[in-house]
């Protein structure tokens, strides 16, 4: 009998077992697809660079480095296995694209996996190994043709197999583009024999090793074996497992701070919901007491309310869930345009299960501490109705202006003070909503900003010429840039502190690059001394003033430079003046050139190109994924702040439904009543937005500094979106004080009026 | 002068496919200044009756006009209108705002009542001026009644229409009640209508109007009826 009962009551309080439902798993959803989002991405990423042997260090000398060499460095205890690896950007024949040519000797280590066509063949004298994806943006397939220039050399290869690669997880030619383009950047695998058959002998510039030793002790060891320090770039340093991980670390933070409001939410619903109810239903409770009822079986009664809404909202959580999880970790999707590998398995972190398990027993105990307060004493004690607390007067009615406020304003503060409970939800849920919107588009508006700044103001050139640095030599380099205008600079990698840190020299002489300061300044460079950016000056704890010494790798000599100031820089590199670095003995000798002419000839001298619209249009895809994150984001709180506002707005009407059937027995118009109703929504509404905007920038700035760090971006929040994340927070409460004060025209007045005992 | 004129109405509700005649065409006029009291057991139609006159509900046939005004066949904020402006309502369960106070629950009509009467004056004569700032909760049943009496009368109403006023209260708290509300009409020359199966009521009234079956059994007047002290409650 009890069973039917269960279902009678659930059809009864319909709206707000769904609400309690659709919270209960909207916040398990949103937390099991956040959290798989991190957790997928390390363990797919994990697989897939143990699958093609992602290297953990590359000893790099541009001298090259002998066979005895590699085997010397694969002698070295915890040494697993070693390959000598070139990697060489080359030019597509009539075309700007480059594609990164790559051989790596002992295929074990970093190397690559087939998704169509033929094997790696390492005796192959024309197979190249294309990335798939380059392939499949160009129009390329297996068997095609193509013909690349790297400096003087030009050779022709068959594709002979479409692949990904662990080196190309995230296939960028440099820091500065933060998103893949692989309409004008791959890269193709060529076999040690077609190597040989190009340049006439085997040349690796680099040797790749897979070892869990520690970075200092390894460079400590390659020093004994090999006699020299060379340069080394350990895994962490790699753009393809630093940034991986850095979108798993931005996954972590994201899951613990939105999806734990949620359910926060969906948990305080819970609470209030579960006493409204019993409390409802008190006298029905003492009813079956003085039947005869055990209270355990009244006990159990209302809990398997709670094990209902636990069980269906955990259901369409996972649910959920797993559809978010693969939304945004779609291959196809944005995700699957910035992390290129073969396997999107979604996986799930054990602790999610926990969480999930935990908040039904959570659940479970709401409902049953709630049952058990209204089952309290003797049955006659229970089958009195439950009493809400005596009105008592308010602090406000302390001062003259209480008795000057209309009667609507009175009814609705003694209302709001004397269920502080639901006032307080309601204030929650509103908070929540503003906090969401706000958060999402701050986001959006603090990217847009850093764009802005970065590549509008900043970058003022259309191309950057890389030159060889075999063949071109300075006074080359200073022919170049007087043919096109242009500004120069040259890069170098030097060892500071036992880290590999890039310098960056610049000849400023048309203003083509521009440098911005802490306080988003453009600025000009000094003489006096070299710039560092927030990163670098974390990293080695220096400032203003003092002295950072290094030395480039494969030499002895050594520099030192005074911190003349700080600048933001997207690759993380010590900047200085030509002038500035000659007075400290660097000879500069450039490396790249920035102009403002697109239309380069070729020269064996340039190695190639790269345009601005190159380095913008991947930037295009990145904020495409922050829009699609926005959105998501935006919905939900959407969802969140009509349900939560929705539950507590029949609550409220339910507890209000004898007073507004009195005022429409005095003659109020149904009107009038809605108008009081949607009042007090306004009015909470207008205290939410004013609580939620500074919680809001507070989590902004959380927010962006742990998940945009990398990029050393600055909190910016556009005044619409101040605008619109109030609007949509008061259309959100209108909305749901329409569907509610809709209720008011079912108002029995005389049923409602019926004497009680 | 008549201020009610029920003619041939009827009520119907329909409750699944069976129909059920609450009412079933009374005719009926009540005089301006009246005390009438509607007797009849439960089911009668009684509540019925006071329910279409006051504006709550509307007939299924035929023509209510109050005041020369014909109520059956107006809208929903016309009805709301009509309950504003001619009608006040005293319930058996006094049914105040509990978040409002005794004065602000009498004041509430001025809201919507064009022709308002002072809430001083009206607690006065209920005799709860000195309650005027408490909370309903903080008075006892009787005098929870006298604040709903207050505030139907605040209106300044053709009619006070009363179910069963004295319903929830001792016999004691009842006779009090019914004192005010009749020496309350009379000063301010109201129509009054008590619904109620209290037969004692009916000697205090100038009429007594008797429902059976959906139907007036009877309809008789008293010229010199009892003062509300001479009855035995």
């Amino acid at each position: 009998m009890l069973k039917k009962k269960l279902l009678r009551t659930m059809k009864l309080y319909r709206a707000q077992f769904i609400s309690m439902i659709i919270m209960t798993a909207l916040g398990i959803g949103v937390f099991t697809g956040f959290n798989m989002e991190w957790y997928t991405i390390e363990r797919d990423v994990d697989s897939f660079f143990e699958e093609t042997g992602f290297a953990d260090f590359r000893i790099i000398s541009e001298t090259g480095f002998s066979e005895e060499e590699c085997r010397a460095v694969g002698e070295i205890d915890g040494v697993g296995a070693t390959s000598r690896y070139l990697s060489v950007n080359a030019v597509v024949k009539d075309g700007t694209d480059v594609v990164a040519v790559t051989v790596s000797e002992n295929p074990a280590v970093s190397g690559f996996a087939v998704s169509s066509g033929g094997e790696y063949d390492p005796e192959s004298s024309d197979g190249l190994w294309l990335s798939d994806r380059y392939a499949d943006e160009n129009g390329i397939s297996c068997g095609d043709t193509l013909e690349l220039t790297y400096k003087n050399l030009s050779f022709k290869g068959r594709v002979a197999g479409l692949v990904k690669a662990s080196e190309y997880l995230i296939c960028v030619p440099d820091p500065t583009q933060l998103m893949p383009d692989y309409s004008s950047y791959g890269f193709a695998y060529v076999s040690p024999a077609m190597l040989e058959k190009i340049m006439g002998q085997g040349f690796f510039t680099q040797i790749n090793v897979i070892s869990d030793m520690d970075k200092a002790d390894f460079a400590e060891a390659v020093k004994d074996k090999l006699g020299k320090t060379y340069m080394i770039v350990s895994k962490d340093d790699t753009i393809s497992y630093s940034e991986a991980m850095g979108e798993s670390e931005e996954g972590k933070t994201m899951a613990a701070i939105l999806p734990v409001l949620f359910l926060a939410i969906a948990v305080l619903t819970m609470v209030t919901t579960m006493h409204r109810l019993t409390a409802t239903e008190k006298t029905q409770i003492g009813t079956l007491k003085s039947l005869g009822f055990k209270d355990r079986r009244i006990t159990l009664h209302y809990v398997s309310y709670a094990v209902m809404i636990g069980l269906v909202g955990t259901a369409l959580g996972i649910g959920i869930g797993f559809l978010l999880g693969w939304y945004i970790m779609n291959p196809s999707g944005a995700m699957g345009t910035y992390i290129d590998m073969p396997d999107w398995t979604l996986h799930t972190p054990t602790f999610v299960w926990i969480v999930i398990a935990a908040v039904n027993v959570l659940l479970i105990l709401i409902g049953y501490l709630s049952v058990k307060s209204m089952l309290k004493g003797t049955a006659a004690d229970a089958l009195r109705p439950y009493t809400p607390k005596k009105m008592r007067k308010i602090f406000a009615e302390r001062f003259s202006f209480w008795d000057k406020l209309g009667f609507g304003t009175k009814w609705n503060f003694r209302d709001v003070v004397r269920h502080k409970a639901r006032t307080f939800m309601t204030l929650f849920g509103i908070i929540g909503c503003t906090v969401i919107v706000f958060s999402a588009l701050g986001i959006q508006d603090t990217l847009d900003s850093f764009v802005d700044l970065f590549y509008s103001g900043a970058i003022n050139y259309e191309t950057k010429i890389n030159l060889d640095a075999d063949s071109a030599t300075p006074d080359d380099a200073e022919e170049i840039a007087e043919k096109y205008s242009g500004d120069l600079e040259m890069t170098l990698s030097v060892q500071l502190d036992g880290e590999a840190v890039g310098i960056e020299v610049y000849d400023i002489r048309r203003g083509l690059i521009r440098f911005i300061d802490e306080n988003e300044k453009y600025v000009g460079l000094t003489d006096d001394g070299a710039y560092v950016c927030e990163r670098i000056a974390d990293k080695f704890s220096v400032g203003v003033g003092d002295e950072i010494v290094f030395s480039p790798f494969g030499t002895d000599d050594e520099y030192t430079v005074k911190i003349a100031g700080k600048v933001r820089s997207l690759t993380e590199s010590v900047v200085m003046t030509r002038a500035a670095a000659e007075d400290a003995g660097i000879p500069f000798s450039p490396n790249v050139i920035y102009t403002a002419d697109t239309d380069i000839a070729q020269d064996v001298r340039i190695v190639n190109t790269q345009t601005k619209y190159n380095i913008m249009d991947s930037f295009d895809t990145f904020m495409e994924l922050m829009v699609v994150m926005v959105w998501l984001l935006i919905i939900a709180a959407v969802i969140l702040g009509v349900v939560v506002l929705y539950n507590l707005g029949v609550m409220s009407y339910t507890e209000r439904y004898r007073e507004m059937a009195t005022l429409k027995v005095i003659g109020f118009k149904d009107g009038k009543i809605g108008r009081l109703l949607i009042g007090q929504n306004m009015w909470l509404t207008l205290v939410g937005s004013v609580l939620g905007i500074p919680a809001a920038i507070g989590i902004l700035k959380y927010l962006v500094k742990a998940l945009a760090s990398e990029y050393e971006m600055e909190l910016a929040v556009a005044p619409s979106t101040y605008i619109i994340s109030i609007a949509l927070t008061f259309g959100v409460s209108l909305l749901v004080g329409l569907m509610v004060s809709r209720k008011n025209k079912k108002i029995d007045m005389v049923e409602a009026l019926k004497g009680r005992e | 002068m008549n201020i009610v004129e029920f003619k041939n109405v009827s009520r119907t509700y329909t409750v699944g496919d069976h129909e059920q005649k609450a009412l079933d065409g009374i005719d009926l006029s009540l005089e301006k200044g009246k005390f009438i009291v509607v007797l009849g057991p439960s089911g009668a139609g009684k509540s019925t009756l006071l329910n279409l006159l006051g504006g709550l509900d509307s007939p299924t046939e035929g023509t209510i006009t109050v005041n020369g005004k014909d109520i059956s066949k107006l809208s929903r904020d016309e009805l709301a209108e009509y309950r504003a402006g001619y009608v006040g309502f005293v319930f058996q369960s006094y049914n105040l705002i509990p978040t409002l106070t005794v004065r602000e629950n009498v004041e509430l009509v001025r809201e919507i009542a064009p022709d308002a009467l002072d809430t001083m004056k009206m607690l006065e004569a209920v005799g709860l001026e000195d309650h005027a700032k408490k909370f309903p909760s903080e008075l006892s049943g009787g005098e929870q009644q006298r604040v709903s009496i207050a505030r139907a009368l605040a209106k300044n109403p053709e009619i006070l229409l009363c179910d069963e006023p004295t319903g929830a209260l001792d016999s004691e708290t009842g006779a009090v009640v019914l004192n005010v509300l009749i020496s309350m009409a009379k000063s301010y020359g109201k129509t009054v209508v008590v619904v109620t199966h209290n037969q004692n009521i009916a000697k205090i009234a100038d009429g007594v109007v008797r429902v059976k079956n959906g139907k007036i059994k009877s309809f008789e007047t008293q010229d010199s009826p009892a003062s509300v002290w001479e009855v035995e409650w």
